[in-house]
């Protein structure tokens, strides 16, 4: 009998087989070079893909912040230039990153109500499946519409909200949601909120699923009561599909292009705007490809700092794989 | 080992056969043109039959058509730009061909211009100037179009109103006249700056003459935005004048109960389909008062960058020409800015649908006014700080004073950067 063990690269080798030959180390040696070979060969593709259309530019764009370029014109060293206006003259970028992060801490939001749901849908509850579908429905929707249906919903005059506060007597004059400095945010959060919703829930659906009830059976006879279940069984082996939805909420939060760009264009003056659709302005609106990459470069920065902060604050090991 | 061999046959047939295409180029003398326009592919008949027979007067042109939506064009014609790859000709709106011709994208056609006269005499001459730069003329009009007032006849009726404003304060006091529950008094289209004829009939302009200052910081023009401030406060103006684009005002205007649209040509035949109050008898149409207007039109340009630039603008004179300038305009029901064929079919529409000639004739009067659009590179960085200023005026953030005194400030930085 031998054991079977995998190095880190995958490759297999038997413990315990019978010993090599004398001649054994050459022949050995050329099977290993050519079996490493063979995995080059079948990650080069991918690797070469991933260099072309991440790494490559990630370094131009990072080497663009540092200089005064355009399409039309030669590039001239810049310095620092670029980031000193993004930080000392540009109070559209502060506004942009402000906006970034509060749709950041809407995430907890989502999540949460998600988990609410994820809990519902997985209980004993009459028609969950039915449930389940129509929750989810909202997500594989293109973004673009569900700007276009919100922003409808939200009309001064002719939008369903409105009609419904002034309808049961909440308000007496309709709501300006996304023409008002204090409401645009929030309105544009909630619209995002709708839409990703489905997604989290069923990441957290799949997360719940996967605890084993043997867990839940032992804590009833020892006579945990539910909130404790929840505390000490349910919150803790969601652990990875929480920090996946926080990462999620987070990519979404920084990509939310067009959501923002059908619902407000980033108005009324910049109340909306987040920092990708700040670098759009600046890359295509003004043709200032230089300062849109230092931008780029800033976002890029915050996204990696939040992500090793949500891996951290989950224990700092989310993602890795449990050996056996 | 043979199999190897023969692998490397294949790859180098593969690799000689790529190279191929340029070679039966060179040999036949076929001549690439490439064509990018924004957001017409309505008129693909037309657009392939001007192609044959443009290829039949230019035999062994190939002509490669792309077209883009609205708000696609330009992100891609800069991505072109970068590639060094942009198309030998491009349809460009309103102020960006300035912006662009500025930054050195656009070929100069003033030699070519200045070398056939006739066909410069084609065009409107205000609609050509509004394309110098430096100068330079980089583009030539396709199909023109700049802002005018439309109005409800029924609601000015029911508030006792007879005539066109003839002011601002007239805008102003009708749109209050009008206004209330859930009717609003006035509207305008804010994007591409078609809002800034009612500062301009108050006597405010953005800049010097020579583009060098600010000039909106007046008491005119503090005067002039508190009142549209304080019209949007108490609801004579619709808000989503200063914050809707094309759909949300347009479809404002045609649900029937705002009073005055200002806006461009092309809003009449959006309105029309969308509101069925809609008449003769019962839209108006007008100048904005001081016959003041901002164009929003369309121009073809020749890239800096093209591959044939004489045959991109035999191409340009060739759709430019009546012939071809009278199909479009009967089928986009249009003014071309070519004097001669905006003349004859606003005649020909004068029979058909004489509301619709009405509007049409706007857009080839008084262009000796035209506003809105500034010969600078960075048009658009201007534009951006001005706009958000008045947004916070508007929607009353902030009030004039402050607002336009910072909008100042920031104008000032942005043209020494430049």
């Amino acid at each position: 009998m031998s054991l079977e063990t995998r190095n880190p690269v995958g490759s297999a080798k038997r413990v315990g087989a019978v010993a090599a030959p004398a001649s054994a180390p050459g022949w050995y040696q050329r099977r290993r070079t050519r079996e490493a070979m063979l995995i080059a060969c079948f990650l080069l593709p991918s690797l070469a893909i991933f260099l072309l259309y991440r790494i490559l530019p990630l370094a131009w764009n990072a080497v663009l912040s540092f200089e005064f370029w355009s399409p039309l014109k030669a590039a001239r060293f810049a310095g620092l230039d670029n980031y000193a206006e993004m930080f000392f003259e540009d109070d559209v970028f502060w506004q942009a990153l402000t906006n970034t992060l509060i749709f950041i801490m809407a995430s907890p939001v989502a999540i949460l109500l998600a988990l609410a749901v994820a809990l519902a849908v997985n209980s004993d509850l009459k028609g969950a499946a039915i449930y389940r579908t129509i929750i989810f429905l909202s997500y594989p929707l293109m973004s673009v519409a569900v700007g276009i249906v919100w922003r409808w919903l939200y009309d001064e005059r002719g939008g369903f909200i409105n009609f419904v506060l002034r309808g049961t007597g909440l308000i007496t004059d309709p709501i300006p949601f996304l023409q008002s400095f204090g409401w645009a945010l929030p309105s544009v959060i909630l619209a995002d909120i709708w839409q990703v919703i489905g997604f989290y829930m069923i990441i957290l659906l799949t997360g719940l699923q996967s605890i084993p009830q043997h867990l839940y059976e032992a804590a009833r006879i020892d006579g945990a009561p539910a909130s404790a279940r929840f505390l000490r069984i349910t919150l803790p082996m969601l652990r990875p599909s929480l920090f996946l939805c926080a990462v999620i909420g987070i990519l979404n939060s920084f990509t939310a292009f067009d959501l923002v760009y059908v619902m407000t264009g980033g108005g009324p003056a910049h109340a909306t705007e987040l920092l990708v659709t700040h670098i759009y302005n600046m890359g295509f609106g003004e043709t200032r490809f230089d300062y849109a990459a230092a931008l780029t470069v800033v976002q890029f920065a915050l996204l990696v700092i939040l992500t090793f902060l949500a891996n951290r604050a989950v224990g700092g090991n989310a993602g890795s794989v449990e050996s056996a | 080992m043979q199999r190897r061999r023969d692998l490397l046959k294949i790859a180098a047939g593969v690799a000689a056969t790529s190279f191929l295409p340029k070679t039966i180029y060179a040999q036949t003398g076929t001549k690439k043109l490439s064509l990018l326009t924004w957001n017409i592919i309505d008129m693909e008949p037309l657009f392939k039959q001007w192609f044959a027979t443009f290829q039949a007067q230019n035999p062994g042109v190939e002509i490669e058509w792309l077209d883009k939506k609205g708000p696609e064009l330009p992100a891609f014609y800069q991505t072109q730009l970068a590639a060094g790859t942009p198309p030998d000709i491009v349809d460009i709106q309103g102020g960006l061909g300035l912006e662009w011709g500025g930054q050195g994208a656009l070929l100069d056609l003033t030699p070519m211009l200045e070398k056939e006269p006739e066909v410069r005499a084609r065009f409107n001459p205000e609609y050509l100037a509004n394309w110098v730069f430096e100068g330079k003329n980089y583009l030539i009009p396709f199909y023109v179009s700049k802002s005018l007032l439309f109005y409800n006849k029924p609601m000015f009726k029911a508030a006792g109103i007879e005539y066109a404003p003839k002011s601002l304060d007239d805008i102003l006091s009708y749109a209050k006249a009008v206004s209330g529950a859930d009717r609003t008094g006035f509207l305008t289209l804010n994007f591409d700056w078609l809002y800034w004829p009612l500062f301009r009939m108050q006597g405010v302009d953005l800049l010097t003459a020579d583009l060098k200052k600010p000039t909106f910081n007046t008491q005119a023009g503090i005067e002039t935005a508190d009142k549209l401030a304080k019209a949007t406060g108490d609801g004579s103006i619709n808000k989503i004048s200063w914050t809707g684009r094309w759909v949300e005002p347009n479809g404002a205007f045609a649900a029937g109960n705002v009073g005055m649209m200002h806006a461009h040509s092309s809003a009449y035949f959006f309105v029309k389909t969308q509101g069925s109050w809609i008449t003769p008898e019962t839209i108006g149409i007008a100048e904005v008062p001081g016959f003041w207007s901002t164009p929003n039109s369309h121009g073809w340009a020749i890239s800096k960058g093209a591959k044939n630039p004489e045959l991109a603008w035999a191409f340009l004179k060739f759709v430019t020409e009546k012939t071809q300038a009278m199909q479009f305009a009967r089928g986009r029901t249009l003014t071309t800015a070519n004097g001669e064929v905006d003349k004859e079919f606003l005649a020909e529409l004068d029979k058909n649908d004489p509301t619709a000639a009405a509007v049409l004739r706007t857009q080839i009067e008084h262009t000796d006014k035209l506003t809105g659009n500034w010969r600078l590179s960075d048009d658009s960085s201007v534009k951006n700080i001005v706009w958000a200023e008045m947004q916070n005026i508007f929607l009353g953030r902030r009030d004039a004073k402050t607002a336009l005194a910072e909008a100042e400030k920031k104008v000032e930085r942005e043209l020494r950067r430049a």
